[in-house]
């Protein structure tokens, strides 16, 4: 336990973040291309068509729709939990992380309503139908959009990461609220549903779990290189920043 | 809010009247203080001097609890600020540059407003007009009680919010820029009654951009540039 | 301490009346605008008269939020007002007056804009009325909440006007869903009580949350 809270006290210390994450960026995406590689490979190619339905090759969206539909939520939540992190114990990095994964959750929302209304073209005869969860998907975006102007609103750094993280807070309290209650709405106007109940068939579930696991990788390496922007940009006037930006990037990175 | 600094909190702090401890400040990633420690003991007037923009103001609202300090304790009669029984919001009377009156409000009903948020129903209420008359009279504004704040002049408007100090109990005084743009007068005025209000055991500290001939100050602060 | 809060907050209210009258007229105007783009006739009108007063509503609430904290942030009382007592007291305080000030009085003006939009039309012995000042009764306090944290949120932001009506409109949703459907229930003769509870949940939830991270958020926009 103590060991975890030192560990947690360090990962607040911007020089060490940013040593540790730069050790670890080639690793996570040099996993992220495997497994996006054989995960793609599958799903456009090895994976069997769905018969049902006469949905074809639009069934192959599934893999890119479904991993970004969760990552979205994910990374709201991770949002809020970072956010709570910071506001609660005034852990300065903790808002850099927020700030991070705002605009790769936003374009997680954007891919998932895009592969979203793309597949609902052939299924559904239409670009746009007001589904329960295209329609929270929707909002959602709205969410990640307010929360990215509002913190752009700010001269000041810090209220500005005040102020969005408890946007971020109040956000992610609302996201079940608002769930539930399209939800509710769609019933009550007879809508369609994207996906169909039932278990998946092994055949697709193999493609499905390594684009998902390739898409959890790919999205944390995208808020880590945004995180790494961020810290340099936070702690331009400190020292190791300075030193970092003069001298070869790869020598502070393993110092 | 969970605290993590709680138990760092039994050390003992021997001063009376506001401490601050280990003060680091900051806005905007410009740090403007850094480990300052300040001591403003009871029955004390302290004059806080700088150029603009050094962080005379930020260092003010630090000490009011308005800003939240980066690092640093601040201490009123040994508790911390945010200590309940430090009692420390109800002492404290601070005048920002802001005159924090309504346009749409008489003066004497934004005189009472603040009374009585400070002082609940404890304040008899003809006691309170009777007072509010007296000390507008003093401040040569007698008879506008009953004038919207709005219609005021400048130099009026600024007698208004100055007058709070004589409405409201308090132990410590928090004054930025309170003698600007003052009369002869009301320069004089505010002198006598500072060091009137430092020999009840009063705590003062303000800031002013030049020497005040009237008043004479125990405690000097200077906030530089590196 | 409250009730000195709340004194004031109507006080300045009272004098300054227009400031207030403005989003109401807006809620009329923006109700009677649609027989004219639409069609006057009376079951086409009677559809669309829960959603369409529900948005203007909502839009009359956004409307008004700019009365909100500004003129108190703006002449320095708000930071006296938190120095002197709890920032969750402010924000209840506060928000308990702007739903007095913007809030009853849609409540009680909308009974004019169903008459407009036929609310009533072919029913003889139903009135629709009630259900629909009843749904706006409980929405209109949700509405008033979440309005107060975003714009005590965005006080200190630079450019806030329509900034708070992006943050908070997806907050809204939910209210507006239940509160228009409360209505429609009504009108198709069925059961509304269940929209009406879950209204009622809302108000629940958001009086336990909003007052207290407006409260945090004002302490933030101050600092």
């Amino acid at each position: 336990m103590a060991k975890a809270w030192r560990w947690f006290h360090q990962l607040g210390s911007p020089k060490y973040l940013f040593q540790k994450t730069g050790q670890w960026l080639p690793w996570i995406w040099g996993a992220t291309l495997i497994l996006l590689a054989v995960g793609l490979y599958y799903s456009l190619w090895a994976s069997p068509l769905e018969a049902r339905q006469g949905q074809g090759h639009t069934v192959r969206i599934m893999y890119i729709h479904v991993p970004a539909a969760a990552l979205s939520m994910v990374g709201y939540i991770a949002m809020a939990i970072a956010a709570i992190v910071g506001l609660v114990w005034k852990m300065k990095m903790a808002f850099a992380v927020v700030r991070s994964i705002a605009p790769a959750g936003a374009a997680m929302t954007f891919l998932a309503l895009f592969t979203g209304s793309v597949w609902g073209k052939p299924t559904w005869g239409t670009w746009w139908e007001w589904d329960a969860r295209m329609t929270s998907e929707l909002l959602l975006l709205f969410l990640y959009l307010g929360f990215i102007a509002l913190h752009a609103s700010f001269s000041d750094r810090s209220k500005a990461d005040k102020a969005s993280a408890i946007l971020a807070i109040v956000g992610v309290i609302n996201i079940p609220i608002i769930y539930f209650s399209v939800k509710w709405w769609n019933t009550l106007h007879q809508g369609y549903s994207v996906t169909q109940k039932g278990a998946l068939a092994p055949e697709f579930q193999v493609p499905l779990f390594t684009m998902l696991a390739g898409m959890y990788l790919l999205f944390a390496a995208l808020v880590i290189m945004r995180l790494r922007a961020e810290i340099i940009l936070r702690n331009q006037k400190s020292r190791w920043v300075m030193e970092w930006a003069t001298a070869d990037a790869k020598k502070v990175t393993h110092d | 809010m969970p605290s993590l600094s709680s138990m760092s909190q039994s050390q003992d702090i021997q001063f009376d009247g506001l401490y601050a401890h280990e003060l680091t400040v900051s806005r905007s990633e410009n740090v403007l203080l850094e480990d300052a420690e300040l001591h403003l003991a009871p029955a004390t007037i302290t004059y806080l001097y700088g150029e603009n923009g050094t962080g005379k103001t930020s260092l003010m609202r630090c000490l009011t609890g308005l800003l939240q300090p980066d690092d640093g304790k601040i201490y009123w009669n040994k508790k911390p600020i945010n200590h309940p029984e430090s009692g420390y919001f109800q002492d404290l009377i601070f005048l920002a540059h802001s005159l924090s009156m309504k346009n749409e409000l008489t003066i004497a009903e934004n005189l009472t407003f603040y009374a009585q948020l400070r002082c609940g129903g404890s304040y008899n209420n003809k006691e309170l007009q009777a007072d509010i008359s007296q000390v507008l009279t003093d401040l040569g504004i007698g008879g506008l009680e009953g004038r919207m704040f709005a219609e005021l002049s400048a130099g009026q408007q600024h007698k208004v919010a100055l007058a709070r100090l004589m409405l409201e109990p308090a132990k410590i005084w928090i004054l930025d820029e309170p003698f600007v743009n003052l009369d002869q007068k009301t320069r004089g005025w505010l002198a006598a009654k500072t060091l009137e209000f430092k020999a009840q055991g009063g705590v003062v500290l303000f800031t002013s951009h030049h020497h005040i001939d009237e008043l004479p100050v125990d405690q000097k602060v200077g906030v530089e540039h590196e | 301490m409250i009730s000195t809060l709340l004194k004031r907050e109507l006080k300045v209210a009272r004098r300054n009346w227009i400031g207030l009258a403005i989003p109401l007229l807006f809620f009329i105007i923006v109700v009677s605008l649609f027989p004219f783009a639409v069609s006057p006739e009376a079951p086409m009108l009677q559809k669309l008269a829960p959603g369409v007063i529900w948005v203007a509503a909502l839009l009359s609430m956004l409307l008004s939020l700019e009365q909100f904290y500004r003129s108190d942030f703006q002449d320095g009382s708000l930071e006296q007002l938190l120095l002197m007592s709890s920032p969750t007291s402010v924000a209840i305080s506060k928000i308990f007056a702007h739903w007095l000030l913007t809030g009853l009085p849609l409540v009680i003006l909308s009974p004019l804009l169903g008459l407009l939009m036929q609310i009533n039309y072919g029913f003889e012995h139903i009135n629709h009325t009630w259900v629909l000042m009843l749904s706006l009764m409980l929405g209109t306090p949700t509405l008033c909440l979440l309005g107060a944290v975003g714009m005590s949120l965005t006080l200190a932001a630079n450019r806030n006007g329509l900034l708070v009506s992006i943050l908070i409109i997806p907050l809204y949703v939910p209210v507006l869903i239940f509160g228009a459907s409360t209505v429609t229930a009504s009108l198709e003769s069925l059961r509304y009580n269940g929209e009406l509870a879950i209204l009622g949940a809302f108000l629940m939830i958001a009086i336990v949350f909003a007052p207290f991270a407006s409260g945090r958020a004002l302490k933030i926009s101050v600092g």
